[in-house]
């Protein structure tokens, strides 16, 4: 247990004069970039040609408008994703490392030196428990349905047809002053030897 | 005549002690069962009210009983646990202190808000490594255990922290209500095992009642928490952190927690006569002891009982601030409860 807790202690002080040494490298010159959009809900969007209408029309339900309200109201730093949180932190990510190495060493070396039964049956149970997590991840992503793009597949077509289309949409909030614009994914099937 | 006579008293005489006890044991589960059901309806129906008419009631007194409870589970003679206590109270001072002064670290400017998430996660590390601490050396006073995988885990959930510091302190926040009722779980062992596994049957309904209450209140709209205390209950269980999920739930699910919190440690753990004798400082090993201070403690228990006045005197006055003060002391309880469980396993 001793040699255990001074290799980890070891390890500990290799990992801090890394980041020591990291600390001294300047920072990168960062160049001006365009801000991005930010998405802030996922709702659905249905394209209905009419014959009859004379200007385009957006209609959005009562309920969806409540909702945009919230969701613009709530565009703070708060509703960052989990990514967006850990890019703004790179301190906290490589902490979060180190303890995710410690962890994952001091469980290998619990492992290695569980000799007694009950400790492999508490190991197979927790590998079991794993597995099915894993398992059940598999079965609700493979529920997930196709992506968002082959429901806009057919929007030439149906338009064509006079038929409408239905599929999801992201409400993305830009900078700028433009028109509204609506950007439908078209994964175009270029044949051999088309430009 | 007299033998027959004789036979029927043998025979009843032998079955009243079984029948009173699982007459005993349905009237628990009925007890248990009633509170929760009622606790659930309450903080469904109005949980802000009721969160502020809870913590005005038995946040206080709920204070007492644990220090009554801590005291009586001190040995008079630390022996073989001494290191463990040692490490216990030094924990419980210096997190609390480190706690307490955040808030006011930040109010004098030392750091920035933009700093606050990785104070929290240097706080909440200190935290799991102190507990990792306790663990491991309650498991070296008992040569059949073998609690070295409580390292990996307590890593495991530091990494977490780091990668979410305030979701962290909120998961916080919703278990230590729950740390009750594992002290009520392994004091129903020792004192009544009968009552036990209709415990823990018991036990069963609670995740079915807040899953529950996550299924109705979940699609319910925000509480509107447009005055100052009202603001800080939404807070305190989470609105700011998760703005998607409906305050109501939220405020709901943590004040649920917290009634069974108090109701285990003002009615159930003295019911069953786990902090003895309210009023008897002759049940506490450091009072009861030859070379003992039970004027010390009597001393002890008679100022906390005025503090718990003093602390209803303060809600009366200013709610919003004392709830704020009280919630920021109380950790020091929060963190008192992680040693003495340790003892009961």
């Amino acid at each position: 247990m001793k040699r255990t807790v001074v290799l980890g202690a070891a390890a500990l002080l290799l990992i801090a004069s890394a980041v020591y040494t990291f600390g001294d490298i300047a920072r990168p010159k960062t160049t001006p970039t365009p801000q991005a959009g930010k998405i802030i809900f996922h709702t659905g969007l249905q394209i209905v040609p009419d014959a009859k209408a004379y200007e385009a029309r957006l209609q959005i339900s009562e309920a969806t408008l409540q909702r945009l309200r919230e969701a613009t109201a709530n565009t703070s730093s708060a509703n960052q994703s989990m990514t967006q949180r850990l890019m703004q932190s790179s301190t906290r990510t490589m902490v979060a490392g180190m303890f995710m190495f410690l962890a994952i060493s001091f469980a290998g070396v619990w492992f290695a030196r569980s000799s007694q039964r009950r400790s492999q049956k508490a190991v197979a149970a927790m590998v079991m428990v794993v597995g099915m997590l894993g398992a059940a991840t598999v079965i609700v992503r493979a529920n997930a349905g196709p992506p968002g793009y082959v429901y806009w597949q057919n929007l030439p077509q149906n338009l064509t047809k006079g038929k409408d289309t239905r599929g999801g949409l992201d409400i993305e909030i830009v900078s700028g002053d433009d028109n509204i614009k609506l950007i439908v994914p078209m994964k175009t099937t270029k044949k051999p030897g088309e430009e | 005549m007299e033998r027959a006579a004789n036979i029927s008293l043998a025979a009843w005489s032998d079955a009243r002690p079984g029948d009173r006890t699982r007459a005993s044991a349905k009237a628990f589960a009925a007890m248990v069962v009633a509170s929760v059901c009622l606790s659930a309806a309450l903080a469904s129906w109005l949980p802000l009210q009721v969160s502020i008419v809870t913590v005005f009631l038995f946040a206080g007194p709920h204070n007492w009983f644990e220090l009554r409870y801590f005291l009586m589970r001190l040995p008079a003679r630390f022996g073989r646990s001494r290191n463990f206590f040692a490490v216990a109270f030094a924990g419980i001072f210096l997190l609390t202190i480190a706690y307490l002064s955040l808030p006011a670290l930040y109010y004098a400017n030392v750091w920035s808000g933009s700093n606050w998430p990785t104070a929290i996660a240097t706080w909440n590390t200190l935290l799991l490594l102190w507990i990792g601490t306790l663990v491991m050396l309650r498991g070296k006073q008992n040569s059949r255990r073998d609690w070295s995988w409580a390292l990996p885990v307590v890593f495991g959930l530091c990494a977490v922290n780091w990668l979410a510091p305030e979701l962290f302190s909120l998961a916080i926040v919703y278990a230590h209500p729950l740390v009750a009722l594992w002290f009520l779980d392994r004091h129903l062992r020792r004192t009544r095992p009968q009552w036990l596994s209709t415990y823990r049957r018991c036990l069963l309904l609670l995740p079915l009642l807040i899953a529950g209450m996550l299924w109705q209140l979940g699609r319910t709209s925000s509480l509107a928490d447009d005055n100052g205390l009202f603001w800080r209950i939404t807070q305190h269980a989470g609105a700011d952190l998760l703005p998607n999920v409906s305050s109501h739930m939220l405020v709901s699910v943590h004040v649920f927690l917290e009634m069974l919190h108090y109701a285990v440690w003002i009615i159930a753990l003295p019911l069953i006569g786990a902090t003895g004798a309210v009023w008897s400082v002759k049940t506490i090993p450091l009072a009861r002891r030859r070379s003992g201070f039970p004027k010390l403690i009597a001393a002890v228990l008679i100022v906390s009982v005025f503090v718990v006045a003093m602390l209803w005197l303060g809600f009366s006055v200013n709610y919003a601030a004392t709830r704020d003060l009280y919630f920021a002391v109380a950790i020091a309880h929060v963190l008192a409860e992680a040693p003495f469980l340790l003892r009961m396993i």
